[in-house]
């Protein structure tokens, strides 16, 4: 880390954490000058018992409190205009996003919709110019969380919104909303984290604040996830994975060191495979690379993946070839907890030929696109190719 | 698309604002019991008063000085000028922290109270506040509520001090 090319790092939302953390919701809100939540989720991505218990939250604060649980995997800028005519006609002043992906990215433009006060939410495109803060908007991530929640993007319809002001002033998590009800869920949230966050880890570019935001998601995930995978009924476990996945959205808001996350975001985009899975497969041919290229940045991977006694036990020249077994070991774990519901490769993941030609386009038009897709070949994609 | 308007937890409030009304009393029937509660009030400013509650609509517990001698006032907040509101930032916290599953220190810890006002004079009133549960509470439960157990106290200042409180606070002299 060189300290004197200077550095910029973005971060500016508050993260309240815990046991009962909901319950200060209302308090939250009167902080943000917001008295008329409108709650913007869905009933089967969320879940009503979700929504029952954000709305138990509110007890006794007297607020009248909106809620919107139609989004669907398939919502456009009409569900955004759609919300945003409720949002003004309720006189709403702050958003709440309960849940994760999709929910979080119509709440994200909705929030842009009625902070710039457009006169039509369809009109709204990337190119739209984001220049000042927008309104109040709180997320609230469920187990279904990507860890793009937190992030500086949205994506609808295929459009990607970018701007720092998109990310949200409030994030709650709540061990009753974090368990999964599968642990396939956990480990995709967890794998998509790691990557993003190990990405910037060990980024050449790094700064201090970016290294220990990414340093702590990589320890949360590499304690917890397997423990949260198994027994998912466990609140420590799934609450620290769920800290994790939210700050590798900080994370990845913030570097330009994002190859795993731009693959996995191809193949959300183009076949709706999560990008965790994608991210989780690419990671070992991600990390060969980086290890020919500079080992001594796979190296520094060993602290945050074995722990302090295990990094200051090893030789130096011995800490790259550790971090990238103790990798290995880590995501058997969790594919052997799984037993097959995580494919491991592009053809076990079933995508068809044509599909996969799409997904190559797309992917030769990215800067670093002929790497890109020797990372897939070496995943499988080769095999569909042919 | 549907609207809510947010209920009530009639059965948390009615346990938190009898558990408030009745440490009040206690704290007035100790500042005439216990020496170390004389101490702390008698460095407290006169007409000192501070209230303990929750956040958005109580209930709340407001105690201070009046002529020299401690008094419970009530409930309501607007009955004098408060110099420290101690707040809990929920009901569910303040249930949480006066049914004895957390620590004062711990909920502190945990981001569910707020001071407004003076932090010394806050922390004379978390060693009230202490004191009066050692006196009410059994060791056991006690032990959950303050941060530290009084083991050094003798056996005598226990019973003479439980003695004194808890009939004061029931006779409410």
């Amino acid at each position: 880390m060189n300290l004197t090319n200077g550095f910029a790092f973005t971060c500016p939302f508050k993260t309240n954490s815990g046991n009962k953390a909901l319950e200060h919701l209302p308090v939250e809100l009167a902080g943000l000058n917001a008295f008329k939540p409108l709650i913007i989720t869905s009933r089967e991505l969320a879940g009503p018992k979700a929504i029952g218990t954000l709305i138990n939250a509110f007890g006794d604060s007297g607020m009248t409190i909106g809620v919107f649980d139609d989004v669907t995997e398939t919502a456009d800028l009409n569900v955004v205009e759609q919300i945003r005519e409720i949002f003004l006609k309720g006189q709403y002043d702050v958003i709440i996003a309960l849940g994760g992906g999709i929910i979080v990215d119509v709440a994200k433009i909705l929030n842009l919709a009625v902070s710039l006060k457009v006169a039509d939410a369809r009109q709204l495109s990337p190119a739209t110019a984001i220049r000042d803060p927008l309104g109040p908007f709180v997320v609230i991530p469920t187990a279904a969380a990507t860890g793009m929640e937190t992030s500086k993007y949205a994506v609808l319809s295929g459009k990607i919104f970018t701007s720092v002001h998109l990310m949200p002033g409030l994030v709650v998590l709540d061990p009753r909303l974090t368990r999964a009800k599968d642990g396939k869920t956990v480990a995709e949230a967890g794998f998509a984290a790691f990557g993003r966050t190990l990405e910037a880890y060990i980024a050449p570019d790094k700064n201090p604040f970016m290294d220990a935001y990414a340093f702590t998601a990589l320890r949360f995930i590499r304690e917890n996830l397997a423990s949260a995978v198994n027994k998912r009924c466990n609140k420590k476990e799934s609450l620290a994975v769920a800290n994790a996945v939210a700050m590798s959205g900080c994370v990845i808001s913030n570097t330009d060191q994002n190859m795993l996350h731009r693959l996995g975001q191809v193949f959300q985009n183009t076949v709706h495979v999560h990008p965790g899975i994608i991210i989780g497969m690419c990671l070992h041919p991600f990390l060969d690379d980086c290890m020919k290229k500079d080992s001594s940045r796979i190296a520094s991977l060993l602290l945050p993946l074995a722990g302090d006694d295990k990094y200051a036990a090893m030789p130096e020249a011995g800490r790259a070839g550790d971090a990238l077994r103790d990798l290995c070991e880590f995501s058997y774990e969790i594919y052997r907890s799984l037993k097959g519901k995580i494919p491991r490769t592009i053809t076990e993941a079933g995508i068809q030929q044509y599909l996969m030609k799409d997904i190559f386009d797309i992917i030769n038009q990215e800067p670093d696109g002929a790497y890109l897709r020797t990372v897939i070949d070496r995943v499988g994609g080769s095999s569909i190719k042919a | 698309m549907r609207e809510i308007h947010a209920g009530g937890k009639p059965l948390k409030k009615a346990y938190v604002a009898i558990f408030l009304w009745f440490t009040g009393r206690a704290i007035q029937a100790a500042a005439k019991v216990d020496k170390e509660v004389q101490k702390e009030f008698a460095a407290l400013p006169d007409d000192f008063t501070f209230a303990l509650g929750c956040l958005p609509n109580g209930p709340w517990m407001v105690v201070g000085k009046e002529k020299g001698k401690v008094k419970y006032f009530g409930g309501n907040l607007k009955c004098r000028p408060v110099h420290l509101r101690l707040v809990i930032k929920s009901l569910d916290a303040a249930f949480l922290i006066l049914s004895f599953q957390e620590s004062t220190a711990l909920a502190t810890t945990r981001n569910r109270l707020m001071t407004d006002g003076e932090v010394p004079y806050a922390l004379s009133v978390i060693r009230i506040l202490d004191i009066v549960e050692v006196y009410l509470l059994p060791k056991l439960i006690a032990s959950l509520a303050v941060k530290r157990y009084p083991s050094w106290w003798s056996f005598s200042r226990k019973l003479a001090g439980r003695v004194g409180v808890y009939t004061r606070t029931l006779l409410g002299f």
